[in-house]
């Protein structure tokens, strides 16, 4: 899903530009400082790097790799959770080139805001309606996993289909991206509610989200 | 220690990362969404090139090895500049 240069016409790099940056500024003076729950945004942000690098082809089709935003927005919250994808999707466009440098505000915003913040809220409205057991975690993680991703997939399809130069073109990029990441986004879900499963009883520090989320504040 | 053991899954995930990143696809061609959208509207990547390592790749290594220590190398960075931020971080309030 990332985005290389020349696929966005000026006025889409411009509008999610700025849209990167707003959520940028927000995130960095709303996020409390939580030692724990910040110390563990450089181990997922090297986890969910590295978990990027695993490419699935599927034969005959397309491809996915997982994409981690729900889960960090699920795990750390939505200024967290920006924050540790922001860092992951920076890298891979200074380093490795991989997303491009006039797209990484879209790249951005489809990963590291929409993901991130679908991911939670997800979380958060299945946890609060189910109550916090280990059944609505997996079914919390799994659907903003899933949704997740496919939200981004279609935000991706708007950006790229959003120029002057191809009128009709959000009619033919938003059905490609939508479809196809509902389709694959079913992976991300599986893996997001594993993943979560997995750490939720071993990271004490998440038992902190399970308190904010009760009281329904922010992070 | 949740530390110890998550380096090593990430370690783990970098080392088996070559045969999905690269042997797989080479072999049946690696084809995400976003490609199948592009291709429809014709959209041409544009080439502005500014890393040695494009691509998860090292020069003059062949492109499973590349793909491993260009891993490693990003995990390295973003271990090494999340730790810096955190610090900086914990040490404003």
């Amino acid at each position: 899903m990332h985005i290389p240069d020349g696929f966005l016409d000026p006025v889409t790099i411009a509008i999610t530009y700025t849209a990167f940056i707003a959520y940028l500024v927000v995130a960095l003076t709303r996020i409390k400082v939580n030692r724990e729950k910040i110390a563990l945004v450089p181990v997922l942000a090297a986890g969910i790097f590295a978990a990027q690098m695993l490419n699935w082809p599927i034969p005959g089709g397309t491809s996915l790799h997982f994409v981690g935003g729900a889960l960090a927005g699920i795990l750390l919250g939505p200024f967290l959770g920006f924050l540790t994808l922001f860092l992951v999707l920076f890298i891979q466009c200074l380093v490795f080139h991989d997303g491009g440098i006039t797209a990484l505000g879209a790249n951005v915003l489809n990963m590291a805001v929409i993901d991130v913040l679908v991911g939670y809220g997800i979380y958060k409205l299945v946890t609060s309606t189910l109550g916090d057991n280990r059944k609505s975690r997996l079914i919390g993680a799994f659907l903003g996993g899933w949704m997740g991703i496919t939200l981004a997939g279609i935000a991706c399809g708007l950006e790229i289909g959003f120029s002057p130069s191809f009128p009709y073109g959000v009619l033919i990029t938003v059905p490609v991206m939508g479809v196809w990441h509902l389709i694959l986004g079913v992976v991300e879900g599986v893996i997001t509610a594993l993943v979560v499963d997995y750490l939720y009883p071993r990271l004490p520090q998440l038992l902190l989200m399970q308190q904010s989320l009760s009281e329904g504040s922010q992070e | 220690m949740i530390g110890r053991k998550a380096l090593l899954v990430i370690i783990l995930l970098v080392l088996i990362s070559p045969l999905f990143g690269i042997v797989l696809a080479d072999m049946v061609g690696y084809h995400e969404p976003l490609d199948v959208a592009a291709e429809k509207l014709g959209l041409k990547e544009a080439s502005i090139e500014w890393t040695p390592f494009s691509d998860y790749s090292i020069p003059g290594l062949p492109s499973t090895i590349g793909y491993i220590i260009a891993g490693l190398i990003g995990v390295g960075i973003l271990l090494g500049i999340g730790y810096l931020l955190v610090k900086a971080m914990a040490e404003k309030k």
